[in-house]
C-alpha cells in the first residue's frame, strides 16, 4: 500500500515536469561548435513542426553573463515562442556563456573574430541561407559590429533588445563589478538586491523567475570585464582586426528593430538610441514604456521574461522578422 | 438665457470649490515685477531676493509646457526658487505669455492668440534675461529650465542669445520620435486644431483635482509623475496653482519633434538640433529615469548635441535616489530638495564665470 502511494506521488510530481521537459527532449538539439582556436561553444536548435523550411533560421545570442536560459526557461521564452510559430531557432552560447567553454582570459573580441563566425557557419550548415538574428544588450552591440564585417552578407534582419552602441558606465554597481574582475555570477547569487536593481527592478517578473535567473548568471573573465568597462568609459572598443566598434557602425546596414527597455539599469536605453544616427541601417526604434500603452516600463530581463513579454515584445519581434526583404518583395512584385 | 447663465455659474463655483483648498499664495518675500516684451505683452516675473550674503549670479527660472512659474515654487516644501534664494542666489521666476500672472491673448488689446514656440523664446525669454540683467548691474544670469523651458534655452543659445552664464535643463527632450503609437494621431490633431486656439488646460486641471487618486490606473499620473515620489496632496496643489493654458501654435510647432525627431523653427528654416552644436554655455542636463515625457534617450540626445562644456545627471534609484524620477518629480518630487536641487546649485556654483 505504502509503495503504491509513493509511486502515485512520484507520478504526480513527475507529470508537470514531463510536460515541461517533454518538448525539450523531442525538438531541441544540442551540439558542440568548435571555434578556430579549439574552444567548444554550445548551440541549441529548436526545430519547429514541419522543419521550418522556407523562412530564414533565427539565431538568438544572449547577453554577457547569460546563456540559453535567457531565451528558454522551463519550456517558455522567446526560443519556444518562435519555434511554435514555425521558425527554425538556434540559441548560441559563446565562450564564457552557459555550457560553452570559458578559456582563461577569454575576450569579447574573440566573440566577434572567432565565435560568431563559427556559430553562423554551424547554423548555415544546418539551415542554408541568410539568418535572422535576435540580440540582447552589450553582446547585442558586439553582434551588430560583427554583422558589418565578419558576418557581412549572411544576416538578413536583426532585432536588437536593449542594444548598446554608445555605452557609458551605467551606475556604480556595474562599475564595481567590472573593476573587480567581472563577477556578475557572484553578484547574482550573493547580492539579490543589486541583481534586481540592475536587471529586474520595476519589471513584471515573478519572484520565482527572478530567483531562477539569478542562478544562471556566469562571471566574465577579467579580460572581458576590462574590455567591457573600457568600452563604457571610452565609449569605444578596440577590436581584434585593428578597427574599433565606433568605426564599424557606419558599415552596419541590416534592417533593424531596436527595442529599448525604459527601466533598464544595465544597458540603458540611451546607450542604444544613437544607432539610427551612427549607422546607415534602416532602424526602427521603439521605447518600451507604459507611455506606449504597454503593461510596464520594461527592464533588462523583463523584456524577455516579463509576464506580458510574449504579447508585447515577442509578437512585434516576430512580425518584424516575418517581413520579407524589400529586395525580395520587389522581385516578387516584378515577377 | 438665465438658466444657462445659472448652470455656468454653478459650474464655475464647483470648479473654484475643487481648487480652493489647494490654492497657495506666494510667500511674503516674493516680489512681482511686471516686465514688457518687445511686442507689447506684459509678463509676470517673481523675484525671490537672496537670503543672507549673495553667493553668485542671479538665477532665472523657466517652467515647461502647460505650466506656469508655480512649478518652480509650489509651496514651502516644493520650491526650487526658495531653495536657491535661501542659499544666496537672487532668483527670478518667469511665467511666459498666456500662463500664470502674465498677459493672456486679448485681440481687443492687440495681443493675438496663436503665438508659437519661437515667439515665446524670442520675446519672453529675451525680455526676462534683459530685465534681470538690468536689475543686477548688467551681469549675466544663470538659468534653470524645466522641459520646454530647457528647449527654449537651447533655441535661444543656439541662435546667438546672450547674457546666460551657466544653465541647467531638467527633463528637456530634443526629439520625441520613439515609436509611440499615439504619434499616429498627430496628423489628425494637427488638421483639427487651429493654431489660433488656446487650449483650456487650467479648467481641465481644476476638474481633475477631485479625481486624483481615485483611478486604479491614472494615465495623467503615469505620464507626468511617479506615484512613489509625489504625494496626492502635492499633485492637487500643482493642479490648482501650476497649470497654464496652451497655445495651439506652440503645440503645432513642436509636432515634428514627435513625428520625425526634428526640432525646427516655426518657418522650418532653422534646425535647432543642428544649431545646438554652436552652444558654448556650460550646461548641466538632468533627466529622470522614469520620465515618460522627457524620456531619457530624448534628453540625452539633447545633451549629446551641445557643443560646449556639459555634464549629465540621471536621477534614478540606481544612482542613489530613493526612487526613479518622473517628469514633474524633478521639481515637485517629495525629495527633490535633497536629490535634485543640490545638483543644480552645485553646478551653477562651479561655473561662476560661465
Amino acid at each position: 500500500m505504502r509503495g503504491a502511494v509513493v509511486l502515485w506521488l512520484a507520478a504526480l510530481l513527475a507529470l508537470p515536469a514531463a510536460a515541461r521537459e517533454g518538448p525539450l527532449l523531442k525538438s531541441v538539439f544540442h551540439r558542440r561548435v568548435t571555434a578556430p582556436d579549439g574552444t567548444a561553444l554550445a548551440l541549441y536548435r529548436y526545430v519547429p513542426d514541419g522543419g521550418g523550411g522556407g523562412k530564414p533560421a533565427v539565431l538568438l545570442v544572449p547577453e554577457v553573463g547569460f546563456g540559453r536560459g535567457a531565451y528558454d526557461f522551463a519550456g517558455a521564452g522567446l526560443a519556444r515562442y518562435l519555434q511554435e510559430r514555425g521558425r527554425d531557432v538556434f540559441v548560441a552560447e559563446l565562450r564564457g556563456q552557459g555550457q560553452a567553454q570559458a578559456p582563461r582570459g577569454w575576450s569579447l573580441g574573440q566573440w566577434i573574430s572567432l565565435d560568431l563566425p563559427a556559430v553562423l557557419d554551424a547554423v548555415s550548415a544546418a539551415h542554408p541561407g541568410p539568418v535572422d538574428v535576435v540580440v540582447h544588450g552589450y553582446s547585442g552591440g558586439l553582434v551588430l559590429a560583427a554583422c558589418a564585417v565578419e558576418l557581412k552578407g549572411r544576416v538578413r534582419r536583426v532585432v536588437a533588445l536593449s542594444p548598446v552602441v554608445l555605452p557609458e558606465v551605467p551606475n556604480a554597481t556595474v562599475a564595481k563589478v567590472l573593476r573587480e574582475g567581472g563577477g556578475l555570477g557572484r553578484l547574482a547569487r550573493e547580492r539579490a538586491a543589486d541583481f534586481e536593481l540592475l536587471f529586474t527592478r520595476g519589471g513584471r517578473i515573478s519572484p520565482g523567475e527572478v530567483s531562477r535567473l539569478r542562478l544562471q548568471v556566469t562571471d566574465l573573465s577579467p579580460v572581458a570585464a576590462r574590455e567591457l568597462f573600457g568600452w563604457m568609459v571610452q565609449g569605444d572598443l578596440p577590436l581584434p582586426d585593428g578597427s574599433t566598434f565606433a568605426r564599424r557602425l557606419p558599415l552596419y546596414d541590416r534592417p533593424t528593430l531596436a527595442l529599448l527597455a525604459m527601466q533598464d539599469n544595465f544597458a540603458h536605453p540611451e546607450f542604444g538610441s544613437p544607432l539610427r544616427e551612427l549607422s546607415p541601417a534602416e532602424v526602427k526604434l521603439e521605447l518600451l514604456t507604459r507611455l506606449n500603452l504597454l503593461s510596464e516600463d520594461y527592464t533588462h530581463l523583463s523584456l524577455l521574461h516579463g509576464a506580458d513579454a510574449p504579447s508585447e515584445i515577442f509578437g512585434p519581434l516576430l512580425r518584424f522578422l516575418d517581413k520579407a526583404d524589400r529586395s525580395a518583395q520587389d522581385a516578387e512584385e516584378l515577377r | 438665457m438665465i438658466p444657462r447663465l445659472g448652470v455656468a455659474a454653478v459650474l464655475a463655483l464647483c470648479l473654484a470649490g475643487c481648487a480652493l483648498p489647494y490654492v497657495k499664495p506666494l510667500p511674503k518675500e516674493a516680489i512681482e515685477h511686471r516686465i514688457r516684451t518687445a511686442d507689447g505683452w506684459e509678463l509676470s516675473l517673481i523675484e525671490y531676493p537672496a537670503e543672507g550674503p549673495v553667493r553668485g549670479r542671479p538665477v532665472l527660472l523657466l517652467h515647461g509646457i502647460v505650466a506656469n512659474n508655480r512649478n518652480m515654487d509650489l509651496d514651502e516644501r516644493h520650491s526650487l526658487a526658495r531653495f536657491l534664494a535661501a542659499r544666496g542666489r537672487s532668483t527670478w521666476n518667469l511665467s511666459v505669455r498666456g500662463t500664470g500672472g502674465s498677459d493672456a491673448p486679448d485681440t481687443a488689446r492687440g495681443r493675438q492668440p496663436g503665438y508659437d514656440f519661437d515667439t515665446i523664446w524670442k520675446q519672453d525669454l529675451t525680455a526676462a534675461v534683459a530685465y534681470v540683467r538690468a536689475r543686477n548691474g548688467g551681469q549675466p544670469v544663470d538659468f534653470v529650465g524645466h522641459s520646454l523651458g530647457g528647449l527654449m534655452l537651447y533655441a535661444y543659445l543656439s541662435q546667438g542669445g546672450e547674457g546666460i552664464s551657466a544653465a541647467v535643463t531638467l527633463g528637456s527632450p530634443a526629439r520625441l520620435d520613439w515609436g509611440l503609437r499615439l504619434t499616429s494621431l498627430i496628423p489628425l490633431a494637427a488638421w483639427v486644431v487651429s493654431p489660433r486656439w488656446v487650449l483650456p488646460m487650467v479648467g481641465q486641471a481644476t476638474l481633475a483635482i477631485p479625481l486624483t487618486g481615485t483611478l486604479k490606473t491614472d494615465p495623467v499620473q503615469a505620464l507626468l509623475y511617479s506615484a512613489g515620489n509625489v504625494e496626492p496632496e502635492t499633485w492637487k496643489r500643482l493642479l490648482a496653482n501650476g497649470v497654464g493654458d496652451l497655445s495651439a501654435g506652440v503645440a503645432l510647432q513642436l509636432t515634428p519633434l514627435v513625428r520625425e525627431g526634428r526640432f525646427l523653427s516655426a518657418d522650418k528654416k532653422v534646425d535647432y538640433r543642428e544649431a545646438m552644436a554652436r552652444i558654448r554655455t556650460p550646461i548641466l542636463v538632468v533627466a529622470g529615469k522614469l520620465d515618460r515625457v522627457g524620456v531619457v534617450p530624448a534628453v540625452k540626445d539633447g545633451y549629446r548635441l551641445l557643443g560646449g562644456p556639459k555634464e549629465w545627471r540621471l536621477i534614478a534609484e540606481e544612482n542613489g535616489a530613493q526612487v526613479d524620477y518622473g517628469h514633474l518629480d524633478l521639481l515637485i518630487g517629495e525629495r527633490a530638495g535633497t536629490e535634485v536641487f543640490p545638483h543644480v546649485l552645485d553646478f551653477l556654483d562651479r561655473h561662476p564665470d560661465g
